[in-house]
Order: C-alpha cells, then sequence, then structure tokens
C-alpha cells in the first residue's frame, strides 16, 4: 500500500471536504456561538490544505534527510525493504481480519476456539510449522483466558467449549 | 513526628507489603503486554480492591499503575509497540536504540530515570501540594485551551518526518475525536446511527490499532530480521549512573515539566511526555541524533512522565479532580475506602496521607529491581521467532481492547485503526501524531467553545489573564520558531543547489 | 480441542459437567430454586466511578444474602447508551440485571436510544442525589434568594453556570430552577463541561458564576474552602450537609429533581424472581453496610419496591421531556 504523495494528498483533499461538509450540515446549538459544526470544518479545511501542500511535493525534503539521518544510525540489517506482489500484499490483511473473526464469531465459538483459531491462523500466516504453531495455538489460549478470566474476571464468553476450571 | 510512625505502622503490615509487591508485578507484566495499557491495569484492579483494606487497596493501584506506566515502555522499546499515549511520544528513539542493539540501555533509562521521575514527583507531592494545588485550580478554561494547543504542536517534533504530514497526521487525530456526542454541544456527530460510535473512538483502542496491529501486519510482509547477536550485558544500572551525570539538565526539566503538567487535571502524564520530548528536541545541542537512538530525549521524557503521574494525584487528594483517566479510577478507590478526597484528608487523617506517600516512594524504588529483571525476561522476545510472538500480540490485542468496557465494538476499533496505521506509516504519515490528536482533540474543542461561551464571544480573556498570556506567548513563540530557524539557514544552504 | 476436553471432562468428572451445564447451556439447567449459579450485574459506566462502586457495595451484600456470587460487569460506551442496551436486551431469566441510571429517561428523548425506563423490569430504587447551587467562596452571594435576584436582574447570558455537559442532568436542574422563577431555560448560559469535578474546578478558578451539581460531588472543593453550597433542590436537606436549605425553605420554590440509581432486569422477568430480588434490594438497602458506604460518600438513600420505582421513574421520565423540550434539547 505504498502510494504515491499525490494520491495520498488528493485522498487528504477529499476526505477534509467530506468532514467539513459534514460538519456544516449539523444545527446549531441554542446559546452557543461556536456550534458542534465549528471544529469539524476547521479541521475538514486544514486537511485539505495539508493534503494539497502534500500532494504538490511541499516537505518531502524532510523526509529523504530523515532517512538517510535513521539509515546512519541504524545497523544496516535492518534495513532491508523489498518490492512486494499484489498477491502477497493481502497477507497484511490477516491481523485485521482476524480481529474481525474475533469480533463476529467469540460470542458463538466461545473465547477459547475462537482463541485458538486466531493464533494457530496467525502463526500458519507468519510461516511457522506445525510443531510451533498448535503447541502456541492450544497453549495461548489457555493462559490468557485463566489471566483475564479467573484473575481479573473479564467476562469472556463460554460459548460451545467453556472452560473446565 | 507521631503521625509519621503512624504512618510507616500503617505501611508495614503484612496485607499491605504484599499488595504493594504482588500489584508491582501485576502492574510490570500488565503494563509490558502489547495491547493492554496503565489505564486497563488499574480499572481491572478495581473489583480486587474491594477486598483490601484501605491503605492496601490504594497502595495496590499507586504500585500497579506506576508500574504500568514504565513497564508500557517496554513493548515500546522492544516491538515498537507503546502501552500507553505517553510512551508513543518516545518509542520510535527507543525502538531505534534497539535496532542498534542496545536494547537493554534503552529500556534501563526507561526504569531508572522512571524510578527518579517517580521519586522527583512524589517528593512534589510532599513538600509543594497546597501550591501546586493552588496552581492548577487557577488554570481555567483559557488556560486550558493554550495548554492543549501547545501539546498539538509536539507533534511535528517527535516524529522524524516531513512536518506536512505530521501536521496532516494530526489533523486526523482531531477528525476522529470529532466523533461521538461527547462535544460542547451533546450532539452527535460522525456517528452515521451507530450506538457505539456516540461514545467516540477511544484513545487507548486506537493507539493499540495504529501501533500493535499495524506492527503485525508489517510483520507478515516483511521477512523476519536477523536476530541480534546475543550480548551479555553488564549491569544495567551502570551505565545509568553515567547518563544521569551527563544529562542533568535534560533530567531536571523533565522532572519540572512532569510535575508541573501532571498537577493540571485532564493534562497528565500523556501530555507530559510529549511536552518534554519536543522540549529535548528543541532546547538540546545535538538535535539531529533525536529519532536514531539518543538517550537524551527519553531521559527528558521518561522522567516527565512518571513525574507527572506523581504530581497528578495533587488535584485528585485535595479536591477529587482527577489528574488523568489514572486518577479517575484511584478516587473512585479512596472513595469506596473511605479515604475521601479533599483537605480533610491532610489534617484529619495526616498519618494516612503519609502512609501514601511511603507507599509512592516503595513503588519507585522497588521498580528498579523488578523493572531490571522485567528487562531481563522481556528481552527474550527479541530472540524468539517471530511467528510465536507475533500471534499472541494478536490475541492480546483483542482481549486487552475488550476487557476495556467489556464491548466488542473497542476490537472493531482495534481492527480499523490496524488498517489506517499501516497505511499511514507506509506512506510517511506519522502515527504518533494521530495519537496526539485524539487524545488533545476533545481538549482543544471542548476549551475553545467553553472559553468561548463565558466570555460571551470575546477572544480578549484569551491573552488578558496573566497565565493565558504566559501561555499564548510561549504557543505563538513555538509556532514561530521553526520559521525564525528556517530563515536563518535558507541562504546558506539554498546556495549550493541553485 | 475436543478430543482433549473430553479427557479433562473425564478426569474432572461432575466439576467439568456443572461447569459446562451452568456456562454454556443457562437453559438446560435453569431448574431448581433461583438463584443457583452467579448472576451478572451490567453497569453501564466504567470502573470507579460512584455507579460503579454503588453496583459493587450492593453487590457484595447481595452475595452474603443470596449465597451466590454476583459479579458486577462494566459495560461501557455510548455514554451510557451501550450498557443501558444491554440490560434492556439481556436474557430476562434472573441471571442478568443491571445498574439504571437517571440517563436512561433523558437519552430517548434526545433520539439517542429506543430504550426508556419502561423498556425494563424495575426492581429497586436505590439512591437520588439532588442537585445543589454552588458558588465561588469569594462570591457576593450569601443565600440563594441574593442569587435568584443577581440572575433575575443580570441580562439574559450574562451568568454562567455548569456542572456537566450539554443536556445532562444537572443543565436541566438548572433549567427547571430558572423556569420556576419564571425566566428562560438560556437566561443564565449554560458553559458545557465534562462532569461535575471540572465544573467546580472552574468555578475555584473563578470562570463560572454558579454550579448545579450534587453536593457530594462539589464536597472536596467546598471542605476545601473554594466553594459555598447556597441550597438543594430537594424535599429534605442532606444530613451530611445539614446548614444547606432546600429551596423550598429558602425561596418557596418547590422545585426538586435528581440523579437516581436503580436495579432493573430486561423486561418479560418472571415475577417470582422478581419479587425475590425487590426483598433482596430491601435488605441491602437497610443493612448498615451499604448505608455506612452511601453515608460516607454522602450519596442520598432512597428506597422504592418495582412498582414504586416504575412510578418514580414515569414521573421523572414525564418531568424530564417537559424541560428537555423547554430547552430546546429535545428531538422532535
Amino acid at each position: 500500500m505504498q502510494l504515491s504523495d499525490r494520491y495520498t494528498g488528493l485522498f487528504l483533499i477529499a476526505l477534509g471536504g467530506v468532514a467539513a461538509y459534514g460538519g456544516s450540515r449539523l444545527p446549531p446549538v441554542p446559546g452557543q456561538q461556536i456550534g458542534p459544526n465549528v471544529f469539524p470544518m476547521v479541521v475538514g479545511a486544514g486537511l485539505v490544505l495539508c493534503g494539497a501542500l502534500i500532494a504538490l511535493g511541499i516537505g518531502r525534503g524532510f523526509e529523504d534527510e530523515a532517512e538517510a539521518d535513521l539509515a546512519a544510525h541504524s545497523a544496516p540489517e535492518f534495513e532491508q525493504r523489498q518490492a512486494i506482489g499484489w498477491g502477497r500484499g493481502l497477507m497484511a490483511l490477516v491481523p485485521p481480519a482476524l480481529l474481525l473473526f474475533y469480533v463476529f464469531a467469540v460470542d458463538r465459538l466461545g473465547f477459547l476456539l475462537t482463541a485458538a483459531v486466531i493464533v494457530l491462523t496467525a502463526a500458519f500466516a507468519l510461516g511457522a510449522r506445525l510443531r510451533l504453531a498448535v503447541p502456541l495455538a492450544l497453549g495461548a489460549p489457555v493462559f490468557v483466558h485463566l489471566v483475564f478470566s479467573k484473575l481479573l474476571r473479564v467476562p469472556l464468553p463460554p460459548g460451545l467449549l467453556p472452560a473446565p476450571w | 513526628m507521631s503521625t509519621v510512625t503512624e504512618a510507616f505502622a500503617l505501611v508495614l503490615q503484612t496485607d499491605v507489603l504484599l499488595a504493594i509487591l504482588l500489584a508491582s508485578i501485576y502492574g510490570l507484566v500488565v503494563g509490558s503486554l502489547p495491547g493492554l495499557s496503565a489505564t486497563m491495569a488499574t480499572a481491572l484492579l478495581v473489583p480486587v480492591t474491594f477486598y483490601l483494606s484501605p491503605i492496601a487497596a490504594v497502595a495496590t493501584i499507586i504500585a500497579a499503575s506506576a508500574m504500568a506506566i514504565f513497564s508500557g515502555d517496554i513493548p515500546g522499546a522492544l516491538l515498537r509497540i507503546p502501552g500507553t499515549p505517553a510512551s508513543a511520544a518516545y518509542t520510535d528513539e527507543a525502538y531505534a536504540m534497539t535496532r542498534k542493539g542496545q536494547p537493554e540501555l534503552a529500556l534501563g533509562i526507561c526504569v531508572w530515570f522512571s524510578a527518579l521521575g517517580g521519586i522527583a514527583g512524589t517528593l512534589s507531592l510532599m513538600i509543594l501540594a497546597p501550591p501546586l494545588a493552588e496552581m492548577a485550580l487557577s488554570f481555567s478554561t483559557y488556560e486550558y485551551f493554550w495548554l492543549a494547543f501547545l501539546g498539538l504542536m509536539c507533534a511535528t517534533l517527535v516524529a522524524r518526518s516531513s512536518p506536512v504530514k505530521a501536521i496532516a497526521s494530526m489533523l486526523l487525530g482531531l477528525l476522529v475525536s470529532c466523533i461521538g456526542i461527547e462535544n460542547p454541544a451533546g450532539t452527535p456527530r460522525f456517528t452515521f446511527g451507530v450506538t457505539d460510535l456516540l461514545g467516540g473512538i477511544e484513545p487507548i483502542p486506537a493507539l493499540v490499532g495504529v501501533f500493535a496491529v499495524s506492527e503485525v501486519m508489517r510483520a507478515m510482509l516483511n521477512p523476519e530480521p536477523p536476530k541480534l547477536p546475543y550480548r551479555r550485558f553488564g549491569s544495567i544500572l551502570k551505565g545509568q549512573l553515567e547518563l544521569t551525570r551527563t544529562y542533568v539538565k535534560p533530567q531536571v526539566r523533565g522532572n519540572t515539566v512532569g510535575i508541573i503538567i501532571g498537577v493540571l487535571p485532564g493534562a497528565g502524564a500523556d501530555m507530559a511526555a510529549w511536552v518534554s520530548y519536543s522540549m529535548s528536541k528543541r532546547l538540546s545541542k545535538e538535535p539531529e541524533k533525536f529519532g536514531t537512538g539518543h538517550p537524551e530525549g527519553l531521559i527528558e521524557a521518561g522522567a516527565s512522565n512518571n513525574a507527572s503521574l506523581a504530581s497528578g494525584w495533587v488535584p485528585s487528594l485535595l479536591f477529587g479532580i482527577p489528574g488523568d483517566t489514572i486518577t479517575a479510577i484511584a478516587i473512585g478507590v479512596l472513595y469506596m475506602k473511605g479515604l475521601n478526597p479533599g483537605p480533610t484528608l491532610f489534617t484529619e487523617r495526616a498519618s494516612s496521607m503519609y502512609a501514601l506517600y511511603i507507599i509512592f516512594i516503595i513503588a519507585n524504588i522497588l521498580m528498579i529491581p523488578l523493572g531490571i529483571a522485567m528487562i531481563r525476561v522481556a528481552s527474550l522476545v527479541l530472540r524468539a521467532p517471530r511467528a510465536s510472538v507475533m500471534p499472541i500480540i494478536v490475541l492480546l490485542c483483542a482481549v486487552g481492547a475488550f476487557a476495556t468496557g467489556n464491548n466488542l465494538f473497542a476490537v472493531l476499533t482495534v481492527a480499523a485503526f490496524g488498517v489506517i496505521g499501516y497505511v499511514m506509516e507506509r506512506n510517511g504519515y506519522p502515527v504518533a501524531a494521530m495519537v496526539l490528536g485524539i487524545v488533545m482533540g476533545t481538549m482543544v474543542e471542548q476549551n475553545l467553545v467553553t472559553s468561548l461561551i463565558k466570555s460571551d464571544g470575546n477572544i480578549l480573556p484569551f491573552f488578558s489573564r496573566p497565565v493565558a498570556a504566559v501561555l499564548a506567548a510561549m504557543t505563538i513563540a513555538a509556532l514561530l520558531w521553526p520559521i525564525g530557524v528556517r530563515l536563518r539557514s535558507w541562504r546558506p544552504r539554498s546556495a549550493p543547489s541553485a | 480441542m475436543a478430543q482433549r476436553y473430553t479427557r479433562r471432562k473425564l478426569l474432572l468428572g461432575g466439576a467439568a459437567t456443572g461447569a459446562a451445564a451452568t456456562l454454556g447451556f443457562p437453559y438446560v439447567q435453569a431448574q431448581g430454586a433461583w438463584p443457583n449459579r452467579p448472576v451478572t450485574i451490567i453497569c453501564p459506566w466504567s470502573a470507579g466511578g460512584g455507579t460503579d462502586a454503588t453496583a459493587r457495595i450492593v453487590a457484595a451484600v447481595l452475595e452474603k444474602e443470596l449465597k451466590q456470587p454476583f459479579n458486577v460487569v462494566n459495560r461501557t460506551g455510548g455514554s451510557g447508551v451501550v450498557g443501558h442496551a444491554a440490560i434492556a436486551t439481556a436474557q430476562p431469566d434472573g441471571y442478568n440485571i443491571g445498574i439504571i441510571t437517571v440517563e436512561i429517561s433523558m437519552m430517548h428523548w434526545q433520539g439517542l436510544t429506543e430504550f426508556k425506563p419502561d423498556s425494563y423490569t424495575p426492581l429497586a430504587l436505590m439512591n437520588e442525589d439532588p442537585p445543589g447551587i454552588q458558588v465561588n467562596a469569594s462570591s457576593p452571594y450569601k443565600t440563594v434568594r441574593e442569587l435568584a435576584d443577581a440572575i433575575k436582574a443580570a441580562a439574559p447570558g450574562k451568568m454562567k453556570a455548569s456542572g456537566t455537559g450539554q443536556g445532562g442532568i444537572w443543565h436541566l436542574a438548572l433549567v427547571g430552577w430558572l423556569t420556576a422563577m419564571g425566566l428562560r431555560p438560556d437566561h443564565v448560559a449554560w458553559v458545557p463541561l465534562n462532569g461535575a469535578a471540572p465544573a467546580m474546578q472552574d468555578l475555584a478558578a473563578g470562570g463560572l458564576d454558579l454550579v448545579t451539581c450534587s453536593v457530594p460531588e462539589a464536597r472536596a472543593i467546598i471542605e476545601a474552602g473554594k466553594a459555598r453550597s447556597l441550597a438543594v433542590m430537594a424535599a429534605e436537606r442532606n444530613p451530611a450537609f445539614k446548614d444547606v436549605p432546600t429551596l423550598k425553605e429558602a425561596m418557596g420554590i418547590d422545585y426538586t429533581t435528581g440523579a437516581w440509581r436503580g436495579f432493573a432486569a430486561p423486561k418479560g422477568l418472571p415475577a417470582d424472581i422478581a419479587n425475590l430480588l425487590t426483598a433482596a434490594f430491601k435488605k441491602v438497602n437497610e443493612a448498615a453496610e451499604f448505608r455506612d458506604f452511601m453515608a460516607s460518600r454522602g450519596f442520598g438513600v432512597r428506597w422504592a419496591d418495582g412498582p414504586g420505582f416504575a412510578k418514580f421513574m414515569d414521573d421523572g421520565n414525564r418531568a424530564m421531556g417537559v424541560a428537555m423540550k423547554a430547552a430546546g434539547l429535545a428531538k422532535g
């Protein structure tokens, strides 16, 4: 998802415009000179301005300077960024997708099952061997459940597989 | 003298000491887990304090919050996942040190200067509580407006990126803070009819999303970095004594700023670390080193962070006005235990007050050995295979976000901000600046609108009240500073390229 | 996973079966005398606040009374809307109850939620805190009548008051008082602040003319000698602040209101369980532990059983509707 500054700048202009428009439609409140509309409009206008500056490439020099400084001060082996294809790029969406899975599944499946699925999937997505992923998926949910549900009394849903303790 | 003896008698009970020790370990562990914040650590303790004696109950809150604030720096330094909005200010710096192969030095700075800052803050609480409280009470909405504005301006300083992008990120944060009904007008804004959005976006799930989830997202794409060569570090403390001697001035400045900001209700530790870090950068002799793993800013901000935590108790204890989210919870516990905040707490129950001071000191001293042990253990994460660490982070993000309000919506927030943070990071937009915007947005708007209501639309009080005038001058100076610097350095730099 | 579970079940025998039955399949087990498993009390406000503290002390006494754990669960979000909705939509089986607050009679007028007081099975009213009228300690007004005269003499919008956000309970208290004096609801401008604590701070900083929050909320600042309470909008004086008169005593204005907290279950709770719960709450209300706690925080103790609480909420709900429409806060 590395885009050129032109695109992110244009996106900010659009977002700022929508925010300012949305803000301007908010009704005034009796007794307040500055209504709920003002702050979103100011922020929206600011975003439009910043977006325009970014799209025009202003301030780019700082970034190059900063990156050069950082590169000069850190260990070389950390500096390896490579081009990533689109298909592999989608892998980045695994963590947020797992969180969505948690939201929609935890009440039905219960915490232990949901957590095991999340840990297993994430471990495989990161290239873990079976030998690492399976014990992790069995152990981590149990441990987290013990700490949060027993010690801290967070009501984690039992679902299909209630904790036997 | 008898009150002090009495206070020691109150503290030196088996249950109190045990409570301090267990709460310290609890705070260290919870604070150090990515996705779990110091505020959450404290909130989850409330049901436990119900079963404790008053002094033990307050001791658990004090010990756990102090430890959790420090240990929030641990995942920040090791994995670039800050535990609190405050440690977001200097996470990049600490992480840069880790990348240079100095994780234990970075964390050593955090624990050592946190403990010193905490003790300085406690001393201010002991000696200066009444005058500090008077100062806090002289702050009206005009002063808070300038303060919040000044806080926002730190956005451009803490990140090493284009200032335009930093401001854009900060504005995005402000836009996020518009969501919900918690605005001066009490009007639902940008809620799209979703009930859960009425309360707005909480800073903690957003923070967890933009840092922790986006970090795991990056890990999905990038090859596993080579393990740092195993190095046996000597004494973590040894280097610290040297640093303490080298950086006396930043440290004193950090403590002072932390104490002052901490006392102001609503500003709290979050802002103290940001202001101190940017101040350190502005006033440093070598600002170009900031962000590359330079200890100076870390020292000042870490000291400021914990100093403000202690001094934040001043308005809480004296007036029942919370300094931040943690003391807001602490006030509830104080009330529940019959230690009602108010000046009578200082006069009629002086021994209890001294007991609290003693607990603060004990907790901050205990932070050093426990913290060092924690650093040793936590550093193992750097050697564990990434495929075992990252899945657990995802799980903790989900549970941690859920536990803040037992509301699954927070988990959705974390996921959404993970994607936002990832895209921003890839394109050079500093996510820390957005977190700052989310934290400070309500404060800026609230104080601007209420001030204008109070003055019937007149902007004069923003400049005519003495404290407001000073803060206004500082804000304008800070605004003009970069322009001045730029103008001075313009000619020599542009000459060769032209 | 299933394999593992079965093995454990064999090992743990009856204990595990019991846990599975109680946690996983509530209806299979819902026979036998209520309560035979832990009860959840949903609190719509966050841990550490006044409502949370009340819920927890009540839960502690209920536990002793009914010999089952009562777990307080904070369901926060949406300015209280989320938690109130969670109580209303929970299973009406007696194992899910909640603490509801005055906001439930206000938020639906603003169109923020569909839930109203009659969306619940009311069980018990436990607390009500009337608003006081506080001024800065150096303010020239010594009595509430002097303050009222000054308000009447001032130009509309000149005097500033606060206590909570726009449209909050203390804002409506001010509106009610002004209306009772024959003034317009916005004769005193409302400065929306994020709760009573910042309002009292700003009063002490000299930024406000008066604050209409409850007296316990103002207590610490009053005791610090920074503010004074002139009157309470209640039928009776607060025993913890005996020298603060009621509005009726001081001005002859019979206007009372207050923030209250009570316990309720989802609609459709079987009457026998509701009766058992109300009886238990009655015992809690009279218990020394509860009374001591409420007295130490200056919270006012009230009691009303199910029907009484329903009527109390209904009256309050209608009064809120009138006040909110007058102030232009209600939708539609």
